[in-house]
């Protein structure tokens, strides 16, 4: 058998690596991170679709199209949804194919454009999500006040409007948490590829 | 300035790079895995580059930098490595003008070194490169008298699998 010092000798004379990265490559490696992020926010993204489908497994969802048949809202609901989950699954395709181009991406001008485009998805995902929470609350509380228009006194109505406008502030502002939480930290971080590319850039 | 930086970290690491493979040979065993630990290398030496103040010589710093990355992301991964993996790296230490002996002693050695544990890897590949206790005790955190106690122990497993 070989002593160590044998061993020791075949590894100093072991070949060296068959594949030697170029320095573009490895200035690719180094800032890869930014793919990375982008992963995360297409892998977020499926994850909360993925939840917001299985709530209406939990939720009583026939009690609340009673509630909408009332108002003879269950049309305009059932459209909205399906409308709602059509964006919903468009803005995957957009973070899926954000996540593929970052991720082949070859000089850092292109990686700007794209750190950019990839905010923008993001930014308009998740104006989407609010609008459409605002477009919900004020169709419901509408149709609410047309239904009991009636059996409502001045005062009751102006109560309700407020404590409706106090609620949608609420949810808003915890759904704004929430993804000021959820993309907030991600996105600073892409942000801050963002400048250090930029700056190299310029001194470039 | 920042663009400066980058072009000497780019010269050095490009001529260092064999200093990752070889690390990377170590600590996983196919292509893959060393792809993915070769990229975890190269940001984690790019990210700290700023600190390297060049009092040592830059190779002696990748090493620090180098096996600290593989020893943290190996004790982060649950993965155990399967020796029938070990052929995807034989492949790559095989040439045409290579000494037969010596290839059966390499491939030996890779099997037996991927039995090892983090530390024990580091501690071997170390002693493989020809490191003095100095620069080992200094890469791994630890003191010139531990590094030389715990080389001796890692030699004496290595042996043991190596000559069972």
């Amino acid at each position: 058998m070989y002593s160590l010092d044998n061993y020791k000798k075949a590894w100093g004379n072991q070949p060296e690596e068959t594949y030697q990265f170029s320095a573009l490559e490895i200035y690719k490696l180094a800032h890869s991170k930014s793919s990375s992020i982008v992963k995360w926010i297409f892998i977020i993204g499926i994850l909360e679709f993925v939840v917001l489908n299985s709530l209406s497994f939990f939720i009583d969802t026939e009690t609340s199209y009673d509630v909408y048949k009332e108002m003879g809202l269950e049309k305009t609901i059932l459209y909205s949804t399906i409308v709602a989950y059509g964006v919903l699954f468009y803005f995957l395709v957009l973070f899926y194919l954000n996540y593929k181009r970052i991720s082949t991406t070859d000089s850092s001008r292109q990686l700007m454009k794209k750190i950019i485009k990839t905010r923008k998805t993001v930014r308009n995902y998740v104006l989407f999500n609010f609008s459409y929470m605002a477009f919900v609350i004020v169709l419901v509380t509408a149709a609410y006040l047309k239904t009991h228009f009636n059996d409502l006194e001045a005062k009751q109505i102006v109560l309700i409007l407020l404590l409706i406008f106090v609620l949608t502030l609420i949810i808003l502002g915890v759904l704004w948490l929430f993804y000021q939480l959820l993309y907030g930290i991600l996105l600073r971080k892409l942000n801050y590829n963002y400048k250090a590319l930029a700056k190299l850039e310029k001194e470039s | 300035m920042q663009k400066d930086l980058e072009d000497k970290f780019l010269v050095d690491f490009e001529t260092n790079q064999n200093i990752a493979h070889k690390i990377c040979r170590i600590y996983t065993s196919n292509r893959d895995a060393h792809n993915d630990l070769f990229q975890e290398i190269t940001i984690q030496v790019w990210k700290n580059y700023p600190k390297f103040r060049g009092d040592s010589k830059f190779s002696t710093w990748m090493y620090r930098v180098a096996l600290n990355t593989a020893i943290s992301l190996y004790r982060k991964s649950t993965r155990q490595l399967k020796t029938q993996d070990f052929d995807d790296v034989a492949y790559k230490i095989k040439t045409v003008e290579y000494d037969d002996t010596e290839e059966v002693q390499l491939k030996a050695l890779y099997k037996a070194v991927h039995q090892l544990n983090d530390i024990d890897k580091a501690l071997i590949f170390l002693y493989l490169e020809d490191k003095p206790y100095t620069e080992i005790s200094e890469t791994l955190g630890i003191s010139n008298v531990n590094a030389r106690v715990k080389m001796t122990r890692a030699k004496e497993k290595l042996k043991n699998i190596l000559n069972p």
